[in-house]
């Protein structure tokens, strides 16, 4: 875990140079003892916070805040999320997480996910909202078993939309890695540059929808489930299963609109109560 | 001439038995939903995914197949060839890659039949990339070809699908044809860290497509 939290280290000068961005890093270890999932580890540091409120899901569920208050070019955050054999983790965010238009760079941000065999992990960060001019690249890397369960969302939504919003200029990269037992099972690279709004009004990429998600399960049998998903999430979007994973993506003309098949899908895949948070 | 024009014209040629007629890549039910009704339609549909979607991935997966076979790297071949399967994100998608990257690998034996062809899945534009690396073959071109045998089998799908006329379908092969030449090009000064699509209903509409019924496409 230390050596991913160094991974971040840039040398000394370049980070006085940008002193004024945000920087936070956190790492979480859950095992199992006596029957519950409970912290093993845990490492925090600059404007990444986590907290675990106490819920009655049976697992463990990690908050993450980040103090900042919303992303900007040159911010970053890194997080590590590792699950012991038999332990459950659910980790999600306080809030959405706002992309401000930056000035210079991007803001990026980089997830490690880490699932033990018989470890359950449901990663659900809520929604980013990309501001007009705002930059983020993003990229998520999951190690993952036969027996691991995984789930993981993520979720956009373009523009303020209560303030009637264009994305005219805007960045945002999405990179997926998920490898099982060592091998690449599954990799996406989502990627929306510039002109967002003129980008996203073609048919084949957003139709004129203002909202995304992707979703992904991994579980033993996992295909078993896909008819029920298919069900469950009608014209809002598509299902598939192959090669021990199901895979959901959905396109909705708002936020809110994207909640309302999204929440019933996390729940339905969950197997627990979502967090408090992810309510529509 | 260009030494790689023949073997070029061979391999990309509609007629070069890989089974491509029988996918869509998804534009089956997206003609079917009535997002995409003319020929209009069909251009812009095709040139998204040229831009933003699984036209120009392939083409760094091509291109990044085609340089490791060049330099007869195996493990940077063996990474590509994982990735282009990883990122095929749909049931039909990885349908799709594998048949026509088998078929290919079958078809091209007289050309060169490598010791690792055996029943080891292989995407589509891996196939084709490393054959034509090995065979070096010039990667503008090579990727030219690509691109536009891409186009091609998603206009000659729409022709059964909208339905469009053979003129019509040849006026739009003609209006691709400064997006191929720029595609190919920006490929080729590309790596795949410029890996990025945009192409969600694309994905959405292979996947809407395995439950589509009646249907005429594998994809």
């Amino acid at each position: 875990m230390d050596e991913a939290l160094t991974e971040t280290g840039e040398s000394a000068s370049t980070y006085s140079a940008e002193l004024q961005r945000a920087r936070g890093s956190a790492a979480v270890i859950v095992h199992q003892r006596e029957g519950k999932s409970r912290l093993s580890r845990l490492y925090q540091e600059g404007c990444l916070k986590l907290r675990f409120p106490r819920l009655p899901a049976p697992g463990l569920t990690a908050v993450a805040i980040n103090t900042a208050g919303g992303l900007t070019g040159g911010d970053r955050l890194t997080q590590e999320f590792r699950v012991e054999e038999g332990a459950t983790l659910t980790a999600t965010t306080q809030s959405c997480e706002r992309i401000y238009r930056a000035s210079a760079g991007r803001a990026q941000v980089a997830t490690r996910l880490v699932v033990a065999p018989r470890a359950a992990l449901s990663f659900l960060p809520q929604e980013t909202i990309l501001f007009d001019g705002g930059r983020i690249a993003r990229t998520l890397d999951a190690e993952i078993e036969a027996t691991s369960r995984l789930l993981m969302v993520e979720s956009a939504v373009l523009g303020r939309q209560m303030m009637g919003e264009s994305v005219t200029s805007g960045s945002f990269a999405d990179r997926w890695r998920v490898r099982r037992d060592g091998r690449l099972v599954f990799a996406d690279d989502l990627s929306l540059q510039g002109d967002v709004f003129g980008l996203a009004g073609h048919a084949a990429t957003l139709g004129g929808a203002r909202a995304f998600a992707t979703v992904l399960l991994h579980e033993p049998e996992v295909s078993a489930r896909l008819e029920g998903v298919r069900a469950l999430i009608g014209a809002a979007g598509g299902a598939s299963a192959f090669d021990g994973l199901l895979v959901v993506r959905l396109l909705a003309e708002s936020g809110h609109m994207l909640r309302k098949t999204l929440v019933p899908l996390l729940s339905a895949l969950a197997e627990s109560a979502l967090p408090p948070v992810w309510s529509i | 001439m260009s030494p790689s024009l023949i073997p070029l014209l061979t391999l990309m040629s509609p007629a070069f038995p890989v089974g491509a007629f029988a996918y869509s890549h998804g534009l089956e039910y997206a003609v079917r939903a009535r997002v995409v009704g003319d020929a209009d339609a069909v251009l812009d549909w095709i040139e998204t995914l040229l831009r933003y979607g699984t036209g120009w991935c392939d083409l760094l997966l091509f291109a990044e197949a085609h340089r490791a076979a060049a330099e007869g790297d195996e493990a940077r071949l063996a990474g590509v060839g994982e990735l282009a399967l990883a990122l095929s994100g749909s049931a039909e998608r990885r349908l799709e890659t594998i048949g026509l990257g088998m078929a290919f690998r079958q078809a091209s034996r007289p050309w060169e039949a490598s010791p690792d062809d055996g029943d080891v899945a292989v995407a589509y534009p891996v196939a084709v990339g490393q054959l034509a690396g090995r065979l070096g073959l010039a990667l503008d071109e090579a990727l030219a070809a690509f691109a536009h045998g891409f186009a091609a089998n998603l206009v000659a799908a729409a022709v059964r699908l909208v339905p469009l006329g053979q003129s019509q379908a040849v006026a739009l092969l003609r209006r691709l044809e400064p997006t191929l030449v720029e595609l190919a090009d920006k490929a080729v000064h590309s790596d795949l860290d410029a890996l990025g699509s945009a192409a969600l209903f694309s994905e959405i509409s292979a996947m809407r497509h395995e439950t589509q019924s009646p249907r005429i496409f594998r994809s």
